[in-house]
């Protein structure tokens, strides 16, 4: 890569971005593979439909979903301390994880009724990638989540910026699926727009059903009051401003 | 031509937006290209943060000198990795290096600016009353403050917009570019704006004594601050 130095030209790198639908270069490692996720995501989905190694490629994604997770938990549950540093990753992993399942035969359905004749475990990696990509994202704000989780004194603060930052990060995810979606041959994204809307919300609702994930609690978990989460944090909010 | 002691030349290039020396800086990764960066940085704020602080005394402004650089580079630093990832994701193909490279490039910029401001700033300190002088304190401390706010922000902007035809250029495409530079940007205000409430303080209210940090500093954040002020006036 090199700069130009005379008139700008842009755009003679690289071309367009979606034309980054090309064959998987060098393998299925670890760091290979999180490069691709950063650079070139579309190569993932071009080896999950017609190579042999989709099952390799979803265990390294969800391998670095996990350990990307459990690292920004880790930094999370520095706001309180105590058991928060191994029960905030826990729930943050563990949470994801069910959240993804319980999405699964929403998103095949819905990529199948918009068009795309992708394999399941093509469905599965897209799937994947969305956790993946979000975790990688939210380990680069773990610096910013430290300064503010040493800082701040207000669970409600905390707790609302980790929320928009999951959104940020589940945002670029989504941007991918759409992506790899118009790449794999699909007709009809709407269906898929409602998917993420879906799947946000019981990403949301998740932090509320496993509370407290941020903030001390005698209880690791509270599953005998049920809450929907807007109703949790609108309470939240009343009490921080009363 | 040796970067190391030619700091000044450098300086006056990138302000003046000469494109070979960023992308023989860049491109090479040169060591020299980050010292040189690190000096213009630390000399420019340094000169600057301490005309700020001179208004409470030689102390206070010492202090601002060493505080000013360091909010700059702290923040670099808590958003090194989100700014390299964030680069690559919105496609712009600028990495987790390079976009430290381009930042503290910006940061050099506004840090020359700030410099070349410092002999104004450090004039118009001679002539404000000191911050115990008077019934007219408060109004003084106001405006001090606003002076600072404009001519950082002003400093601020300035390297920034050089700093987005860079990116522009280097990116593997203007848009993303583009999109990239927002990016850092936003989050470099946000992180910014913590660190330096963490590192106050700076002016120093009238009838708060002067000191390096508060005894306190990580107790509350930036944000939570301005809510209570709202609050407050509200």
């Amino acid at each position: 890569m090199t700069m130009n130095t005379s008139k700008p030209n842009p755009g003679n790198y690289r071309g367009n971005r979606d034309d980054e639908y090309v064959p998987l270069e060098g393998g299925t490692s670890f760091s290979n593979l999180i490069g691709k996720l950063l650079r070139k995501p579309l190569s993932i989905f071009h080896e999950l439909e017609t190579g042999n190694l989709s099952w390799q490629i979803h265990g390294v994604l969800i391998l670095v979903a996990v350990v990307c997770l459990s690292v920004f938990g880790f930094v999370v549950g520095t706001f309180s301390w105590g058991s928060q540093l191994w029960s905030a990753p826990l729930k943050i992993v563990s949470g994801l994880i069910f959240s993804a399942l319980i999405c699964l035969p929403s998103l095949y359905i819905f990529t199948c009724i918009g068009g795309l004749e992708a394999r399941f475990s093509s469905v599965v990696g897209m799937l994947c990638s969305i956790v993946a990509l979000s975790s990688l994202l939210l380990v680069g704000f773990a610096p910013v989540v430290w300064l503010f989780s040493v800082s701040s004194t207000s669970t409600v603060f905390i707790g609302f910026m980790l929320l928009t930052l999951w959104m940020i990060c589940v945002g670029f995810g989504f941007t991918l699926i759409f992506r790899a979606g118009k790449a794999m041959g699909m007709t009809n994204t709407g269906h898929l727009l409602v998917w993420c809307m879906i799947f946000l919300l019981v990403t949301v609702q998740m932090t509320t059903s496993l509370r407290p994930i941020v903030g001390e609690s005698d209880s690791l978990f509270n599953f005998g009051e049920k809450k929907f989460f807007l109703q949790y944090w609108s309470e939240q909010l009343q009490q921080a401003t009363d | 031509m040796n970067w190391t002691v030619q700091p000044i030349q450098n300086a006056i290039a990138l302000c003046r937006g000469d494109r070979g020396l960023l992308a023989d800086w860049i491109d090479a990764a040169r060591k020299g290209s980050i010292r040189c960066c690190l000096l213009l940085i630390t000399l420019g704020c340094a000169a600057y943060g301490f005309t700020v602080g001179l208004r409470n005394g030689w102390e206070m402004g010492a202090y601002v000198a060493i505080k000013l650089p360091l909010i700059l580079l702290i923040t670099l630093l808590l958003n090194g990795l989100l700014n390299g990832l964030l680069g690559l994701v919105l496609g712009s193909g600028i990495g987790v290096q390079k976009s430290l490279q381009f930042l503290l490039v910006g940061v050099a910029i506004m840090a020359v600016i700030l410099g070349a401001l410092s002999p104004i700033s450090f004039f118009a300190t001679l002539n404000t009353p000191s911050s115990g002088d008077g019934s007219g304190r408060y109004a003084w401390h106001g405006a001090s403050l606003l002076m600072h706010t404009l001519l950082i922000a002003f400093a601020g902007i300035v390297a920034h917009a050089r700093l987005l035809q860079y990116i522009r250029d280097f990116a593997d495409s203007s848009r993303a570019g583009t999109f990239a530079f927002f990016a850092w940007l936003a989050g470099n205000l946000f992180v910014g704006a913590q660190v330096s409430w963490n590192l106050r303080p700076f002016f120093v209210s009238p009838g708060l004594k002067v000191e390096f940090l508060r005894p306190d500093p990580f107790n509350g954040n930036f944000y939570e601050a301005v809510w209570v002020a709202i609050k407050n006036i509200t």
